[in-house]
């Protein structure tokens, strides 16, 4: 097995009473793009900067290549860093912020100019040597600071919130353009975000973070799928949570009757659940789908009767708040003429048992609290 | 249009500061300027219709003059320089003070001196620095200097005065400027491979040079127009032109050399200050347009 690029081992800090990062162990492969994904006040800028140098861990190491770190300057560390306000020196030219690294190690002359050409042609700033970084727009401004923090070729590349300032659609673009840029260069990437969409779309591994814990760790599919807790399952955007108690298993299946007195099948993904263990179950708005309900119903399993509540028109998307019994259920579906339907209508309504997530409730409890 | 009419509205407002700064500055800058150029008259301050250099000749001939001048650049530039040197670490360590109470208990502090009159702050000076002052009386007594140090009436006891004068104006531009550097771009140099103080000269002190102008530009001008400090504090043996102006005036009553000699002071006041913030206007263009 090959020694991981990056290993936390029981990482922890505190502020005062405050423990913001607590006893977080984690190991980061080469080349991978691992996303620390969490609110605000979850602890991964905190993590990040122990990472850097820029803040001392109270109790815990940072392994960097199987070698202990965290006793280093951030100067000695060889990685790179990109922070969300961008940072670019205002008194350097483009070419001068993106050399300063290279500078610094007394890199040649002219094996900086080729190194620095080399980064401006692969991040789209060519001709801009000479700029100021006030004639430079934001993206252009970011791009500076991650061609910057590449140059030197560091072990590992820090993004905190790169994206973050950049508004809504550059911030779409330069989501994949980072994406294949990364994977050009295979330096192994620790990212910082809030965005849940960012950190799956992006990655390779995702950490989710919550009160300076370790929630999760996984493929964005892992955790997006397969949620472990109600945290998770909340913070990726998993809305139709419905409480139950595990009735029946059969294989992979396991069939939860809900408080509400519907019975739904799920698919289980990680251990078996007891039977009469109380669960939450999760519906993925997105594998509803809607029928109408004079129409002769295609599946047996949860199927169920309901009306139309409100719809919310998003162009691609349409957005229903439908109600089975008496409780509302959040749909997402394709805007197709089939399925359109006016609030009133009543329609026939069918969970994909694999859009359906169930998580034992015990645990549930443990996270959110 | 709306926003002509505005104006109009409101320039009335600076009505009485411009009637102040005609009467007490413009007209006064011009009777000087005016009596330099005039012949000697003694005890008169009449503006004559003649025109003659001979003030300013008399001036750059006589060696005391002319030493005189030398004296208040060189105590100008020293008191500068000693300010920069003290008051950058300070003004750096108030703007990096993550408390912002504490911060303006610092500022505070810094002017503290201002709230004493200067004569005042001159004459504690002399119990300080005298020869039974405080310094000197304490050494002696203790048996660590056998003779006395000579902290006053010379170079030194006029600078140490001038510092105490000028350093406020220096360190305040500065913890501005010092502050709106973003701490971020230290830490990304860090990463880059500066140690602390690489990273404090390659970073923020290339940033806060605009504060350092501004600064240098206050300390010089305050301390080269400083009159009552070099007198008290300086001695005579290190004279600067604002005695000789006084002298020429107060004591000899020719206020038109009096005049040409502060004329003098004035326009080597301005070079400096124009030279400065043509350097200045430089580097901020750059960090205004950074911001």
């Amino acid at each position: 097995m090959s020694i991981p690029s990056l290993k936390l081992v029981e990482l922890t800090k505190s502020y005062g009473k405050l423990t913001v990062v607590s006893g977080v162990s984690v190991a980061v492969d080469k080349g991978d793009f691992f996303s620390m994904v969490g609110p605000s006040g979850s602890g991964k800028t905190t993590i990040l900067r122990m990472i850097a140098g820029l803040t001392t861990p109270d109790s815990g190491s940072i392994l960097l290549d199987g070698k202990e770190i965290s006793g280093l300057p951030p100067e000695r560390r060889g990685l790179g860093l990109v922070f969300q306000n961008y940072a670019v020196f205002p008194h350097l030219n483009v070419y001068d912020n993106v050399a300063f690294g290279l500078k610094l190690r007394k890199v040649s002359k002219r094996d900086t100019q080729g190194q620095v050409h080399d980064l401006l042609t692969r991040v789209g700033l060519l001709g801009y040597e000479k700029k100021y970084p006030h004639q430079l727009s934001g993206g252009e401004k970011q791009r500076v600071a991650l061609a910057r923090a590449v140059v030197p070729n560091p072990k590992v590349l820090l993004l905190d919130e790169p994206l973050s300032a950049l508004d809504k659609k550059l911030r779409e673009e330069m989501k994949f353009w980072l994406r294949s840029f990364q994977v050009d260069l295979a330096t192994t990437t620790i990212y910082v975000t809030h965005d849940q969409s960012e950190a799956l779309s992006l990655s390779d591994q995702v950490l989710v973070l919550n009160a300076g814990r370790v929630e999760q760790v996984g493929s964005p599919q892992e955790i997006y799928e397969s949620p472990t807790s109600m945290f998770v399952a909340d913070f990726m955007g998993l809305t139709n949570c419905f409480p139950g108690t595990a009735e029946a298993t059969d294989g992979n299946q396991v069939q939860v009757r809900l408080t509400i007195g519907l019975n739904v099948t799920a698919t289980m993904r990680h251990k078996p659940f007891e039977i009469g263990q109380p669960v939450n179950v999760f519906v993925k708005p997105e594998v509803i789908s809607l029928t109408p309900k004079a129409a002769a119903p295609t599946k047996t399993v949860n199927s169920f009767e309901g009306s139309i509540l409100q719809r919310s028109y998003e162009g691609a998307l349409l957005r229903y708040k439908a109600l089975v019994g008496e409780e509302q259920i959040d749909i997402y579906a394709i805007n197709t003429s089939e399925n359109r339907f006016d609030e009133g209508s009543e329609v026939r309504i069918c969970l994909a048992p694999e859009g359906v997530v169930v998580i034992s409730a015990d645990e549930s409890e443990r996270t959110v609290e | 249009m709306i926003r002509v009419s505005r104006e109009k509205k409101t320039a009335f407002l600076a009505i009485p500061a411009l009637v102040f700064f005609i009467f007490f500055f413009i007209v006064p800058i011009f009777t000087l300027l005016a009596l330099a150029f005039n012949p000697k008259a003694l005890g008169s301050i009449a503006i004559q219709p003649v025109f003659t250099l001979d003030n300013f000749k008399l001036f750059f001939s006589f060696p005391i003059y002319r030493q005189s001048l030398f004296n208040s650049l060189w105590l100008a530039s020293a008191a500068t320089a000693v300010c920069l040197l003290v008051g950058y670490p300070v003004a750096y360590t108030i703007a990096r003070t993550p408390s912002k109470r504490v911060q303006a208990f610092l500022v505070i502090l810094v002017f503290s001196s201002m709230q004493i009159d200067l004569t005042v702050r001159i004459f504690g000076y002399l119990t300080i620095l005298g020869d039974n002052g405080l310094i000197n009386g304490t050494l002696i007594r203790a048996g660590i200097l056998s003779r006395r140090l000579p902290l006053m009436y010379n170079s030194f006891g006029a600078i140490v005065g001038l510092v105490n004068l000028s350093l406020p104006f220096l360190i305040l531009p500065l913890i501005g400027i010092i502050e709106s550097i973003s701490p971020d771009l230290l830490n990304v140099a860090r990463l880059l491979g500066c140690n602390r103080w690489k990273g404090f000269l390659k970073v923020e002190l290339p940033l806060s040079l605009p504060g350092i102008i501004t600064g240098v530009l206050f300390a010089f001008a305050i301390s080269m127009s400083s009159y009552l400090i070099p007198v008290l504090l300086g001695g005579w043996g290190s004279a600067v032109l604002p005695v000789y102006v006084y002298q020429q005036i107060s004591n000899q009553g020719l206020w038109q050399r009096g005049s040409a000699f502060a004329v003098v002071l004035l326009l080597t006041n301005l070079i400096v200050v124009f030279a400065l913030i043509r350097y200045y206007s430089r580097a901020y263009t750059r960090r205004l347009m950074a911001a």
